[in-house]
């Protein structure tokens, strides 16, 4: 209990969950600077930071001197912060993996992360605002979560919870064997490591495969990102627009009209969309153009899946391949468009370099096949959670499983590297409570911390 | 010189087991005029159960209980007939030492040591109730209806309480076996609300030595070099011997189960709760009814005496059944009982009802140790008995109580349970309990408490030297294991300190290479080591434990008005208004507080103090109160 301690610096992602413009890092406490200036290199030369004043840099992984991500970093002073703390905010690009880079980087350099609502539980203690305030804000973040989304999360993470609480009774029954052999010597209780270490991988086994479902989990909940990539002037404009239903994107027979990225939602059955229209991928003509397709291609890389899009009346495929292959590894639907103008392209000469993915002839303009797209997307990117599968939705659970399942590496190394068992006890012992946490079991702050702990973390 | 009515003790010790003598010592050794009392001056420090000290968790006591300047360490050191460091082949976390001891001189010793402190008067006699004026324990009064006054009572009944002993369906009142029980004294205490529980517990049966056959067992040995309890042992340790084990089998166990109708555990004659850890062997028998044999060992209680304790045959089956259990085991089936097995049933007090420093919430300056508070063990008694002593001495002085923190000691971790978390059975202390159990080592005890045992005046001058000695010792061969390196693989050097942290590297076999090594004692030895091979896990803890510090000794304001903390029931303003807390650590140990209410207040005080929590806000002890 009072694990709150106001000592620790923290750290933790105050943007919503998932893919955005924006995504912001937040830091409080004494060192927020310090650890900050650590991963920011000012991209002045000499530049410093002045409280309240946006400064623009590179940010870092100092062990490498690389530099990973574009940002805003904005200090201020305490008390003139929201938690009345010396707070440092990096502002990011809104890609998970950029955001979760910027934690891991932030955490090894001594920043803890935050627990739901510790900034805000900081702002009250700091006399910033009171009870009734801090609860508004909860009231405030969650007032727009889609009934369905919440219902379906409920549903997930009761069956989540009874498998985690049956890992907690096996964690427990591992400790029970060592601890006895280690109280009783003389009772010549056999604890065999070998059987304890193949305990402890299963456990380690089981978390990895719910670190992984997080990013179907994550897409259940947010949607599933589908970035349409192709050439210039194949269509990418109208096909955003004819799966949307409405005109969105500018669409002129100019190559290179879109610039920019539009990103919007579509509903397929009981999945959301986030379709991203992206500029054409071309030799650029400009600076503003060639920044635009920097992006498409770092945007597309990010995706969940892409849907690659080829103009079906014009003869040669090559430049198409050659930008295909920068996508290599993505999950993608391969769309001929503007069939309506005719098919010149044999497709069969083509197959082995298109690998084994769905190909589908439509026409965008005309609104030709879009339906067969439509399942055939539903089919290729919904999220696939097996039946009974467990999954993870939140950023905040992925990094707490991952510290479990560190530690019981971490015990079974000990374990193998001939440590004596009250070493790796010592891990075991932590995962534990840690778990009761992640399951919410262990309320020992009812009332307060009650208000505290139903936050987003980082707001 | 005998106690007369004119007579004002500052302490009244009542029993004299294991938790009384530690009591009565600490107390006359910081100066205080102390009286002994107890029913027979024969069972003075009388091992009721099993004739050895020590063992996990319990070892560590007994070394803990030895820096503040107690005297159980040394009693064990020299009556000690087999001496084993247990868990060798762990680290020095879960290693401790076990003694076998001979009890008679057990008991002769620890009489003879008491005898000779000038200012404790040793008395025979039955107590019978406590005297208490406004709610203040002033004396007690023996079955005589003679009166010894002090002002402060120690109560350390053991097991005499109300005592009744179970063999077969056939009871009787006894505190111990054929000694009277404490009925009168049972009875006033109930009276006044001080005993709230009925626990039981048992002890098997003594074989005479003569009748069994020894070489149906496997002898088990002593450590070649014993390894005593006290850091002010300076006598030579001698394994004079062995004890043995056994099994018991298939036969045995259908006779257990044969008789199970005549077992008053089984029969729902005994109410009183038994400890799960320390099953008789009708109950491991029914709940293990997979388990094809269990194991026992035969200790020798004494030199002088033949009897020899079954160590894991306890039981309250009847006397016949006892020995037909005996009949099925080869190498026992001749041997003759010279004490049947019981269980008995004893009253006892609920410990949260008593302050950190054992004093009662319920009785002012009555403080409660050992049995009574729902423990098993003599350590565990021994424990409490010498922080009451040193507690109601320190409230006599009128200086600040002694509270040890789990993370100091296990005696803080024993002692912190109790008052905070009370018990659902007799209590035994685990290494498990602790949550930094790789710092409470039996290597460290000295420096992590002799430091009070000095301030107390139970720590001789000498004694602390020594001590100051070792460490400068220790000292010299960390900074020498920094500086010196050593060549692994024939290519990368790195510092002696770093290279012993690979674990089959033993700071032992390194000694004979290093001078600078050499004058170190195995003890220094294994604390060394330990120091290095947890140090990363140590580095961590003494991080966490600053931080808790730091906020249990947040200080709460006289001006606090408890009403305007938001989120505070009404019950838990009225238990921190008769409480006072000083400090947040002071709130978490009132009992019947959530830690919501902990927590509440932790942050009202964060948010009023609009800043955060300043340096040197940290209170070294906890800053209880006596109590009025």
């Amino acid at each position: 209990m009072l694990d709150y301690s106001l000592e620790d610096t923290i750290i933790a992602v105050s943007t919503p969950p998932g893919r955005g413009g924006i995504g912001l890092v937040r830091l409080s406490g004494d060192s927020a600077l310090s650890i900050a200036l650590k991963i920011f290199r000012p991209k002045k030369a000499g530049a410093r930071v002045f409280p309240g004043r946006v400064l623009l840099g590179n940010l870092v992984d100092p062990e490498r001197e690389e530099s990973f991500e574009e940002a805003y970093l904005i200090h201020f002073r305490a008390p003139h912060s929201y938690t009345t703390q010396s707070v440092v905010e990096l502002s990011c690009h809104g890609s998970p993996a950029v955001l979760e880079e910027v934690l891991r980087l932030g955490t090894r350099l001594g920043a803890r992360l935050a627990r739901p609502g510790e900034f805000t539980l900081r702002a009250y203690l700091g006399g910033r605002i009171d009870a009734l305030q801090a609860e508004a804000v909860d009231d405030l973040i969650r007032a727009p979560n889609s009934e369905a989304a919440r219902k379906a999360f409920g549903h997930l993470d009761g069956g989540l919870s009874s498998k985690m609480a049956g890992l907690r009774r096996r964690l427990v029954e591992i400790l029970g064997l060592i601890e006895a052999a280690i109280e009783f010597p003389d009772e010549k209780l056999s604890v065999s490591p070998g059987k304890i270490g193949a305990g402890l991988e299963e456990m380690a086994g089981y978390l990895d495969t719910l670190i992984a479902s997080y990013d179907a989990g994550r897409a259940l909940l947010e949607g599933v990102t589908l970035a349409i990539v192709g050439r210039t002037n194949v269509g990418k404009s109208t096909l955003f627009n004819a799966l949307l239903g409405h005109e969105r994107a500018i669409v002129t027979p100019f190559p290179g009209t879109t610039r920019d990225f539009l990103r919007e939602k579509i509903r397929i059955k009981d999945i959301d969309f986030n379709l991203v229209d992206l500029a054409g991928l071309r030799l650029a003509e400009s600076s503003v153009e060639e920044e635009g397709i920097r992006r498409s291609r770092e945007i597309a890389a990010q995706a969940d899946g892409i849907l690659f899009l080829f103009d079906a009346s014009k003869k040669g495929l090559e430049e198409d391949l050659g930008f295909l292959e920068e996508f290599r590894d993505k999950k993608a639907i391969l769309v001929f468009n503007k069939i309506d103008l005719g098919r010149k392209p044999d497709l069969r000469k083509f197959r082995t370099r298109l690998g084994r993915r769905p190909c589908l002839e439509i026409s965008a303009l005309r609104g030709t096949n879009l339906e067969r797209l439509k399942s055939s997307i539903y089919k290729a990117f919904s999220p696939r959670i097996a039946d009974g599968g467990d999954v993870i939705f939140h950023l905040r659970q992925k990094l707490a499983l991952e510290d479990m399942r560190n530690r019981l590496r971490l015990a079974k190394r000990l374990l193998s590297d001939g440590h004596p068992e009250e070493f790796y006890v010592e891990e075991i012992r932590e995962i534990v409570p840690a778990l009761g946490r992640f399951l919410g079991e262990i309320r020992s702050e009812e009332v307060l911390a009650d208000i505290f702990s139903r936050f987003c973390v980082g707001k | 010189m005998s106690p007369s009515p004119l007579d004002v003790y500052d302490v009244v010790v009542v029993g004299a087991g294991h938790a009384g003598c530690e009591a009565a010592w600490a107390a006359s050794g910081m100066g205080l005029r102390t009286c002994l009392v107890t029913i027979h001056l024969e069972t003075i420090a009388q091992m009721s159960c099993n004739p050895a000290v020590g063992g996990l968790a319990k070892g560590h006591l007994v070394r803990e209980i030895d820096a503040l300047g107690g005297i159980m360490g040394l009693m064990a050191d020299q009556t000690g007939i087999q001496f084993r460091l247990l868990n060798r082949s762990r680290g020095g976390a879960v290693q401790a030492p076990r003694a076998q001891c001979d009890k008679a001189q057990y008991r002769t010793a620890m009489k003879n040591k008491l005898e000779k402190v000038p200012n404790l008067t040793i008395f025979q006699g039955i107590v019978a109730d406590i005297l208490i004026e406004n709610g203040r324990a002033g004396g007690v009064v023996l079955l005589d209806g003679s009166r010894i006054f002090g002002k402060t009572v120690i109560l350390t009944p053991g097991t005499f309480l109300n005592g009744l002993i179970h063999i077969g369906l056939a009871s009787y009142p006894a505190g111990r076996a054929n000694e009277p029980a404490s009925r009168d004294l049972g009875d006033n205490l109930k009276k006044r609300g001080l005993l709230s529980f009925r626990l039981k517990t048992g002890t098997p049966m003594r074989l005479d030595k003569n009748t069994i056959d020894w070489t149906r067992f496997e002898p088990q040995p002593g450590d070649d070099v014993p390894v005593p309890f006290s850091f002010r042992t300076k006598i030579r340790l001698e394994n004079k011997v062995l004890c043995y084990t056994g099994y018991t089998n298939a036969k045995t166990h259908e006779v257990i189960r044969a008789n199970l109708d005549k077992s008053p555990l089984f029969q729902g004659k005994i109410s009183g709760i038994g400890p799960r850890y320390c099953p008789s062997i009708e109950d491991k028998v029914v709940k293990f009814p997979h388990h094809l044999r269990h194991q026992f060992f035969l200790e020798p209680e004494g030199l002088d005496t033949a009897e020899t304790y079954v160590n894991g045959i306890s039981s309250s089956l009847p006397f016949e059944t006892q020995i037909a259990v005996l009949k099925t085991i080869p190498g026992l089936d001749r041997a003759k009982i010279m004490r049947p097995a019981y269980a008995i049933e004893y009253d006892a007090a609920d410990p949260t009802l008593l302050f950190p420093t054992l004093e009662s919430r319920v009785t002012g300056n009555l403080y409660l140790a050992g049995q009574i508070n729902g423990t098993s063990g003599y350590e565990e008694a021994a424990a409490q008995g010498i922080m009451a002593g040193i507690n109601a001495a320190l409230k006599i002085l009128g200086k600040p109580p002694f509270i040890l923190r789990r993370d100091e000691a296990y005696i803080g971790v024993l002692i912190d349970d109790l008052v905070s978390r009370g018990i659902e059975e007799p209590y035994r202390l685990f290494t498990s309990r602790a949550e930094y159990r790789l710092n409470l080592r039996i290597d460290n005890a000295d420096q992590r408490l002799l430091k009070y045992g000095r301030e107390f005046g139970l720590i001789a001058t000498d004694d602390f030297l020594a001590f100051e000695e070792k460490a400068k010792r220790i000292a010299a061969a960390f900074s020498y294991l920094e500086t010196a390196k050593i060549v692994v693989d024939g290519k990368e050097k790195i510092a002696l300190r770093d290279y012993l942290k690979k674990p089959d590297i033993r700071l032992r076999n390194m000694l004979e290479y290093h001078q600078n090594l050499a004058a170190l004692t195995d003890e220094e030895v294994r604390h060394i080591e330990a120091e290095i091979k947890y140090e990363g896990y140590l580095k961590k803890q003494s991080k966490e434990i600053a931080k808790v510090l730091k906020i249990d000794g947040l200080k709460i304001p006289e001006t606090l008005e408890l009403s305007e903390v938001h989120g505070l029931t009404r019950e838990a303003v009225e238990k921190m208004k008769k409480y006072r807390p000083r400090t947040v650590g002071d709130i978490k140990k009132i009992p019947g507080l959530t830690p919501s209410d902990v927590f509440s207040v932790y942050v009202h005080l964060a948010a009023r103090k609009k800043k955060h929590l300043g340096k040197g806000d940290i209170v070294p002890r906890g800053t209880f109160d006596h109590a009025e």
